[in-house]
């Protein structure tokens, strides 16, 4: 009995370790690729930035340790409040108009009718167009001199608005043109799920003749909430690091209000030539959204369901 | 499936090697000749007018070959050239705007061409004396002057006709300018469909306006006789300017067009505003495409001040360090066949940058451009009569670019209805803090 056992399990044991290890060694060829990709393009810039935040450092490279001192001037410099102030009120005029406005286009269009495509191509057409081209567009729009906006004011007798030179509307101008150009791709995405709701379910309201809009709160809501919660996260994120517009429309101007955290960043980095602060801002504003993240997936992801 | 994966993943880690391999930036070309690259940020009409100069000079000799890269912005390609700098990849001969100097300076990876003035001899007193003294630091020519403007007060004849002003005579000091802006603007009810003067929120201008009454950006003699420590343009004369900004724009006569260089000249051309500063090297397009006659000025002063002249603006052309000795000899041909009057005279006539040796003034080309754009000479004039001192000489500090940015948040801060002297001391203060920052980098 004894001799019996070993005698199965020597072969057994000799086997088990040469194949496990071949799948281990396979399972990590696999992943090569993706991991010497997030590791060049995203795992070592990221902890060299968290790196370069402890030091005094321009572009070629530190060249102090500086400890906290990066981040204690940028906490308790007046621009860094403004930008923290600019970037929520950004994310707030931006991701709720955006989803709102992209579900409700979505919901017009999910229904099966002829010539529905040409409408579709239109509400998903801004995902095509790049942000520094439609950012052009709407700065012409905006011109206070020739713009489309201050022309129709003017028409219609009311006062013309500086949009980008006034810094009580910049901000809002942006968002606004922000919204019509993220809505594109958030339309898409939201579209996309409406189509894979399971039809049968649509078909069991109609016998049953419940409203519109109880059909609404009941069926697509719930059976949508997947993708919504995607597009949430996605949308809250992109809308933290929002830069082309900005760059393109106000270069974080007038008076700051519109010089959000990835604009400040930049600007540090690129133009001031001080790679210290610029790491320090961008280490805050990546535990700001993975807080941010963590936080949706906490609370948001209950009131998604699965199918 | 297996081989197919593994050869996969031997294309991707070759791909990713090519991507780091590099090229040597310059070199000799198959022909023998030696190659240097030019990096420059000049745009549009000017990368053309660019390209031509220097394949005119390709075909002028048979020993140098000079490549011209657009990169840009100034500001871009001055922060490409930082991280590429004292490596193979650096440009032998890259364009840098005014405000970089310092940084160059203090990069330690630029080739001063006082080296190759003292080793042949060459004369600079050819060269534009106010130009050139801009890149002299301690009394060495760092860089070759290359594109240089001024700014001056460019303002619509017509409109001065109408309201009853003579277009031949602009004003000169604040006080004409605020009652020439009175007289321009006009108001229907609460609306205003024609003001008087913007000035674009852009820290070079004020820069200017300081200079000319020849006041100090920074201590030291402008960063000039030692290393600046503080900024020095929130006196009396710096104030005087925002005043200026903050009682016109509170008059109604001022209107603010932002941080764009074609949005204050379409507001120009729409007849919107009436006067404004510009570039002197954009009053040429500015005259073609006005439905109006142009008129161009000097720069405006406050009452009872001398004016000193304007600082110049632009860029020039540095040298790379630790090339071989046979792209320094190229780098430095070149630079002195773009000073030659032929080439300057060109350069001036369809760029309207000045020309760094006068002489081109003399050639038949600009002659003919000036009779047809007579602008163009007052913007010359007011180069010759600048008072050369450490005020027209510009500030000499590496943290311009942030300095500038300080001083736009001020300008349109006063468009908020922020007293000046507040605004100006805030951005003094601002400018303190990163001058003390800068001062600890290598």
């Amino acid at each position: 009995m004894n001799a019996a056992r070993e005698l199965q399990s020597v072969p057994a044991e000799e086997q088990q370790p040469s194949k496990s290890r071949f799948a281990f060694l396979e399972g990590w060829l696999y992943l090569l690729p993706s991991i010497v990709l997030f590791g060049v393009f995203v795992f070592y810039p990221m902890f060299r930035t968290i790196y370069l935040s402890f030091f005094l450092a321009d572009q070629i490279g530190p060249f102090e340790f500086a400890g906290l001192e990066n981040y204690h001037y940028i906490l308790s410099s007046d621009s860094f409040q403004s930008s923290i102030k600019a970037t929520v009120l950004f994310v707030l005029f931006t991701v709720p108009a955006t989803i709102i406005l992209a579900l409700f286009l979505a919901l017009l269009t999910s229904e099966k009718i002829m010539g529905i495509g040409i409408f579709r191509t239109f509400f998903s057409s801004t995902m095509g167009m790049s942000v520094a081209a439609s950012s052009v567009i709407w700065m012409f729009m905006y011109n206070p001199s020739i713009g489309v906006f201050s022309k129709v004011a003017e028409w219609l007798g009311l006062p013309v608005i500086q949009w980008l030179q006034n810094p009580d509307y910049a901000l809002l101008a942006v968002s606004l043109s922000t919204i019509w150009m993220s809505t594109g791709f958030a339309y898409l995405i939201i579209l996309g799920g409406l189509q894979n709701i399971d039809p049968h379910l649509y078909e069991n309201a109609r016998v049953a003749g419940v409203s519109y809009f109880y059909q609404l709160r009941r069926i697509t809501l719930p059976m949508l909430s997947p993708t919504l919660f995607f597009i949430v996260t996605v949308s809250f994120i992109n809308a933290f690091q929002t830069f082309g517009q900005i760059d393109i429309l106000t270069k974080g101007g007038p008076v700051e209000s519109t010089n959000v955290i990835v604009y400040s960043i930049y600007k540090d980095a690129f133009i001031n030539n001080d790679v210290g602060s610029a790491s320090a801002q961008a280490v805050i504003l990546f535990f700001c959204v993975l807080a941010l993240t963590v936080l949706q997936f906490k609370l948001g992801e209950r009131k998604v369901h699965y199918q | 499936m297996k081989k197919l994966l593994i050869g996969l993943s031997v294309l991707f880690v070759l791909f990713l090697t090519a991507c780091s391999g590099t090229e040597s930036a310059s070199g000799t070309t198959e022909d023998g000749k030696t190659e240097i690259i030019f990096w420059h940020a000049m745009g549009g009409e000017l990368e053309a007018s660019v390209n031509e100069i220097v394949d005119n000079y390709n075909k002028s000799q048979d020993k140098y070959t000079v490549k011209p890269v657009y990169q840009g912005s100034y500001e871009e390609s001055l922060t490409k050239l930082k991280t590429v700098a004292g490596t193979e990849d650096a440009p032998a001969v890259t364009q840098i705007f005014e405000a970089g100097t310092k940084q160059m300076i203090d990069s330690g990876n630029v080739q001063p061409v006082q080296k190759f003035i003292d080793e042949e001899n060459y004369d600079t007193s050819q060269w534009e004396e106010n130009i050139s003294s801009y890149y002299q630091v301690d009394g060495e020519q760092y860089s070759m002057p290359f594109n240089s403007s001024t700014p001056v007060l460019v303002y619509n004849k017509d409109a001065f006709e109408k309201a009853g002003l003579d277009p031949e005579n602009a004003p000169r000091t604040y006080s004409e300018l605020k009652d020439a802006a009175e007289k321009l603007t006009i108001k229907e009810g609460d609306q205003t469909s024609q003001y008087g003067l913007s000035i674009l929120n852009y820290g070079w201008f004020f820069e200017e306006l300081l200079a000319t009454q020849g006041g100090m950006y920074v201590d030291n003699e402008n960063g000039r006789s030692g290393e600046a420590t503080k900024a020095a343009f929130n006196d009396e004369k710096g104030q005087k300017v925002f005043e200026l900004i903050s009682d016109m724009h509170e008059a109604g006569t001022f209107y603010n067009v932002g941080q764009t260089w074609d949005d204050m000249r379409a507001a120009f051309q729409s007849e919107t505003i009436t006067m404004m500063l510009d570039s002197s090297a954009g009053v040429k397009g500015l005259v073609d495409n006005a439905d109006f006659e142009v008129g161009v000025a000097y720069l405006p002063h406050p009452d009872g001040v001398d004016p000193q002249g304007v600082v110049i603006g632009g860029a020039s052309l540095w040298m790379a360090k630790d090339i071989s000795e046979k792209q320094e000899q190229a780098s430095w041909d070149f630079m002195k066949y773009l000073s030659t009057p032929e080439v300057q005279a060109k350069w001036h006539v369809e760029s309207g940058y000045f020309a760094i040796n006068p002489a081109a003034y003399k050639e038949d080309l600009v002659k003919q451009e000036w009779e047809e754009y007579p602008q163009l000479k007052v913007t010359v004039d007011q180069l010759h009569d600048t008072v050369s001192s450490p005020a027209t000489q510009g500030a000499l500090i590496s943290i311009f670019p942030e300095a500038r940015q300080q001083i736009v948040t001020g300008m349109e801060s006063l468009y908020q209805g922020t007293d000046p002297k507040e605004a100006l001391d805030k951005a003094a203060a601002e400018v303190d803090t990163v001058l003390e920052k800068g001062s600890r980098s290598r």
